[in-house]
């Protein structure tokens, strides 16, 4: 019996991990390239969670086809905050840039709710489930998983087999040495922030074909929660990193639900997220480049 | 000699009128208009707008040393957060010089700015705090409209007691939040009072994104039925990942989520026959005839009325929830009592208020000694057919209790919850 639970949570975390992880990728890769830590990462989060609502109910557009259109939708933001605000703070203090994002972040959250209002909205995209016989998984979170593993081989493709991917390596590695080499460092930031927001924005796309309700503009905190210990845990500054910290973090956090309600009298949640926070310090602690980051 | 004598009387009979008859009457308000209450915020918002607008126009203001005196309403947003609550309740007492604070919504918030109204001896007024923690601190100054939180799943339990007499096993499933707490403390007492066995009783944390490890452990305990829920968000994330799991149960009730129109719009046949406790829902047969029969005073507009001057007040067309119902509620026993104090001293206020009793569109109201409310009964509406109804107690229900709830399969075939 307990192992069955066991197995079906875990399952569920796999799918849900990888969405997690996908949901990272755009905050390690903006912080690899530009050293700036985006903590408005869950407002970008909640605008595709809005993109994938408002293409479904207004237009009859199914998550899937949500994807794409969050990426054109974030990386159109990513330019327009980078080129409005992030070009002057490249290089600037810490503190600067991370106010800068946070600011971004309560702009989107008020635009969007002077649009959407303050109700918590959801949709319902029913593709049917499947019984495997530990867990019921809707068809529709296996797509989630999928669409987050392509994304994550896409990005890799991109790194390694085109010159633009082999640029931003390149700045990642060396930005002055980039420089003298010819590669115009100024359009890989802004490519390379905007390609951040891009994938933020679809992950919120992937997250509501998980949990389709409580869409709201305020539903992103959450989010940036647990991107910044997925991104710490898989490596802030490595994007494939972040997809398999993911894939950790979503296994950790519903696999040891399971063992945690085998303690009497404990609340598995609470130890779950005690147990998250535990293993990052334990991390900072032995390895603060991440689980699967480079060396420093 | 005789001139200066008639200076100082004057000057002394001005001070006199001053002090029973102010030019205003300011209510203040930290009010949750961004953040994660915005929806209630706004709720409550448009509630206490259209009373005091109904106060002010219809019923001529608030009679105070034989004079009545408008009703103002200065209220900032609290952003939900507790830090900006206790610093614009000082901000609302200290430089708007405010003659009552009107809490902000939930449990937390509402426990969070109390010390500073007790500080400043304000009168504070709780219409979103349901937590009977709040009620056990010897704080002095605070009055509740809102219904206490152990009371919200009781009569649920009743009802299912009633109904279904072969359904004994429960499962509890709340939010790790103050006021949540206490309903689930409260359901767990009479469940087993009841003879209900509860084979689950786990908490969620506030902001939680995914139920699925709780719900698998829930779907093993093999329940009759399921009491649980905290806010908004999480109501819905409940609902949809046990249909996401196929939980099949005879009935769901949740707390604040469920009675509010976006749970339907969100989960579209998913929430059929799902339940919730409600302190107000539109449809209560609260009226002044009904007030005359039960020897209260009745105050306030009607039903009707309310729905009218609630949509006027948000420019919306949305109509008012529970939220609306009980902040609303909560101006027109301010008004009572200054008016029983002739007076706007908190402390004089606080005194009337404890000694009152009245019933308006929102129904009962009455405190005891600490400012508990104990005056208002709480009904239970169910989702038939994207409508809400009225199914418990009998002498409030506005239709039949569809039981058992139809299956999750049932629902993704069209199944709605209208009884025969």
């Amino acid at each position: 019996m307990i192992w069955n639970q066991l197995a079906g949570n875990l399952t569920q975390g796999l799918i849900l991990g990888g969405v997690y992880g996908m949901a990272t990728m755009g905050l390690s890769l903006i912080f690899g390239v530009l050293r700036v830590v985006n903590v408005g990462h869950g407002a970008f989060v909640m605008v595709g969670a809005f993109v994938a609502f408002w293409l479904f109910t207004a237009l009859g557009l199914t998550p899937i086809a949500a994807i794409p259109a969050a990426l054109v939708v974030g990386m159109a933001l990513g330019f327009l905050f980078f080129y409005s605000v992030m070009r002057r703070l490249v290089g600037a203090p810490e503190l600067t840039s991370l106010l800068a994002t946070f600011a971004m972040g309560i702009i989107l959250e008020e635009v969007v709710k002077l649009i959407f209002g303050t109700e918590y909205r959801g949709y319902n995209w029913d593709v049917g489930r499947v019984d495997l016989s530990v867990t019921v998984l809707p068809w529709a979170k296996i797509y989630a998983f999928l669409g987050s593993v392509a994304i994550a081989v896409l990005l890799y493709l991109w790194f390694n087999k085109t010159r633009a991917g082999t640029a931003v390596r390149s700045v990642v590695e060396d930005s002055e040495g980039a420089r003298v080499c010819g590669v115009n460092v100024g359009w890989i930031y802004a490519l390379s922030f905007a390609i951040g927001i891009g994938l933020t924005v679809a992950s919120g796309v992937l997250l509501t074909m998980f949990i389709p309700v409580g869409i709201n503009p305020y539903m992103g905190g959450p989010y940036t929660l647990k991107a910044f210990v997925i991104a710490v845990l898989g490596g802030l500054a490595s994007p494939y990193g972040a997809f398999f910290g993911g894939l950790i973090f979503g296994l950790i956090e519903n696999g040891s639900y399971t063992l945690f309600a085998l303690l009497p009298g404990a609340e598995p949640f609470a130890l779950t997220r005690f147990l998250s926070f535990a293993i990052l310090l334990l991390i900072l602690l032995l390895k603060p480049t991440g689980l699967l980051g480079a060396k420093e | 000699m005789v001139s200066v004598f008639l200076i100082l009387g004057l000057i002394s009979l001005g001070g006199m009128v001053y002090a029973g008859a102010p030019a205003k009457v300011i209510i203040g308000h930290p009010a949750c208009l961004s953040g994660k209450y915005a929806k209630a915020g706004e709720q409550a918002l448009g509630g206490i707008k259209a009373c005091v607008k109904w106060v002010n126009e219809v019923y001529g203001g608030v009679k105070i040393g034989g004079k009545k005196v408008p009703l103002e309403y200065k209220y900032y947003d609290c952003e939900s957060k507790k830090e900006v609550v206790t610093s614009l309740i000082e901000r609302l007492i200290t430089v708007d010089k405010v003659n009552v604070v009107f809490a902000p919504y939930s449990s937390g918030l509402t426990l969070s700015g109390a010390p500073v109204a007790e500080k400043y001896g304000m009168l504070y007024m709780d219409h979103g705090g349901a937590s009977d923690r709040i009620f056990q601190q010897g704080f002095k100054y605070i009055v509740q409209t809102i219904g206490p939180g152990t009371r919200y799943h009781v009569g649920t339990l009743d009802m299912i007691h009633k109904v279904d007499p072969k359904a004994k096993r429960v499962a509890l499933a709340y939010e790790d939040s103050e006021f949540a707490r206490m309903v689930m403390r409260g359901a767990e007492e009479h469940a087993k009072k009841l003879g209900f066995k509860i084979v689950f009783k786990r908490t969620y944390p506030k902001g939680v994104t995914d139920l699925t490890p709780l719900l698998s452990d829930l779907k093993a305990a093999k329940p009759d039925f399921i009491l649980g829920g905290g806010h908004f968000e999480d109501g819905q994330l409940f609902n949809r990942q046990m249909a996401d799991l196929d939980i099949n149960v005879k009935a769901l009730s949740l707390i604040a989520a469920a009675t509010l129109p976006a749970f339907y719009e969100a989960l579209g046949n998913l929430a059929e026959g799902v339940m919730g406790p409600s302190h107000w829902e539109y449809g209560v047969k609260y009226s002044p005839e009904v007030a005359r029969k039960e020897g209260l005073k009745w105050i306030g507009p009607t039903q009707d009325e309310f729905v009218k001057l609630f949509k006027e007040a948000l420019g919306k067309d949305i109509m008012p929830d529970y939220h609306a119902a009980e902040a609303g509620a909560q101006v027109l026993a301010y008004v009572l009592a200054v008016e029983e104090a002739n007076s706007i001293d908190p402390t004089k206020v606080r005194a009337a208020l404890n000694t009152l009793k009245f019933m308006s569109f929102y129904g009962g109201w009455d405190v005891n000694e600490t400012g508990k409310q104990v005056g208002h009964s709480m009904v239970d509406m169910q989702w038939q057919g994207g409508k809400r109804v009225i199914v418990w107690p009998p002498e409030a229900a506005t239709g039949k209790l569809y039981y058992p709830m139809p299956t999750f399969a049932e629902k993704a075939k069209g199944k709605v919850a209208v009884p025969k």
